[in-house]
């Protein structure tokens, strides 16, 4: 880092703080190591509203956030620091639940009643698309319950990865399958060849 | 360069060189310090930048008017012992000389001068940053280059 760089680093750090001091509405984010690679983090005025895989934003998640919060989408590294260090703490197998305020306000109804069920599956714990779909009260609505779920703006916190194909096998995943795999041998240990049979799936 | 979706998008690309500038035009770390903050306030509150594709003519116009304005209200004598940050002294020329006859430089013409010569923006850029003509943007950094050489003799 050049000096210049260390002297703008500063100076936007004040420039974020009278913003947000002065009214203006701003999401900060920031870029999170983590096992499966940097996260691209953004947390709102009402919680966190993104985790993305990659040191870059999806450019339909910061629509979504440009929409609903206007274009004062900054680099904050400390708006993100209860999340980085909650991830921390999962990613090392201490926590098994989160404790910060998400914010799923800047989607439709029917995207926030799926993956607010889909947040209440335990650590650990499996579900299939078709069981999120019927908890939300639409048996018929599977395929966009899994496009809800596949659209998932938080990864990792609001679990989607506990969410499979109603055979057992993994299904999809925005981060990618061999992520999906990873987070679920984090929590249940190795993945059987084939994925898991649907009796070992959860009930809930 | 893409075309930034969000202010920070635009922060993050343009605000090393917006603080050099302003760096270069003030003289001072603490002034230049204000006149980015300025400057990027006021870019946040106008959103979105008036032209696609111009939001670095934009940035200067604003920085330009931000270290003018400060300039006004502050002191005329500027400090330069922080532009080693903003500029590497090169072939030999003394960056203290260059510093002095910079400093010396009328603000039109030193602003003109920095843009096109240190910031290297094109001489369109520089009129939309200083909302003149190409023609007259053109002038001012000839008439500042003949001084700055004379300076420097």
């Amino acid at each position: 880092m050049s000096e210049l760089d260390v002297v703008v680093a500063d100076a936007r750090e004040r420039l974020v703080r009278r913003a947000r001091r002065e009214g203006l509405e701003t999401v900060g984010y920031r870029v999170v190591d983590s096992p499966l690679g940097p996260l691209w983090v953004a947390v709102g005025p009402r919680g966190l509203l993104n985790i993305h895989y990659g040191a870059e934003p999806s450019p339909l998640e910061l629509r979504r956030i440009v929409r609903a919060y206007g274009p004062g989408v900054l680099p904050d590294a400390r708006r993100v620091d209860d999340v980085a260090r909650e991830l921390d703490q999962y990613w090392s197998g201490k926590r098994r639940d989160f404790d910060i305020t998400v914010d799923l306000s800047p989607l439709t109804p029917f995207q926030r009643k799926v993956l607010a069920a889909t947040a209440r599956v335990p650590y650990g714990e499996l579900i299939t698309y078709a069981k999120v779909a019927h908890n939300v009260g639409n048996d018929r609505a599977y395929r966009a319950a899994a496009g809800a779920i596949g659209d998932n703006p938080i990864p990792i916190v609001v679990p989607c990865h506990r969410v499979v194909a109603s055979d057992g096998t993994l299904g999809g995943y925005a981060g990618g399958l061999d992520a999906k795999r990873r987070l679920l041998q984090l929590e249940r240990g190795a993945v059987p060849p084939g994925g898991w049979q649907p009796a070992h799936l959860s009930r809930s | 360069m893409t075309h930034p979706a969000t202010f920070g998008e635009l922060l993050e690309q343009h605000e090393r060189e917006i603080f050099a500038y302003a760096l270069r035009l003030v003289g001072d770390r603490d002034d230049a310090d204000d006149v980015y903050q300025d400057t990027f306030l006021a870019a946040f509150r106008a959103w979105p930048p008036p032209r696609r594709g111009n939001e670095r003519a934009w940035l200067y116009k604003i920085a330009t008017n931000k270290a003018i304005d400060r300039g006004r209200r502050a002191k005329r004598f500027v400090r330069l012992g922080d532009l080693p940050l903003a500029a590497p002294e090169r072939d030999g020329v003394s960056l203290a000389d260059l510093a002095t006859a910079v400093k010396a430089l009328p603000t039109g013409q030193r602003a003109a001068f920095v843009l096109r010569k240190v910031q290297g923006l094109s001489y369109a850029e520089v009129s939309v940053a200083l909302e003149c003509s190409e023609d007259a943007a053109r002038s001012r950094v000839a008439e500042a280059m003949k001084k700055v050489k004379e300076a420097m003799r």
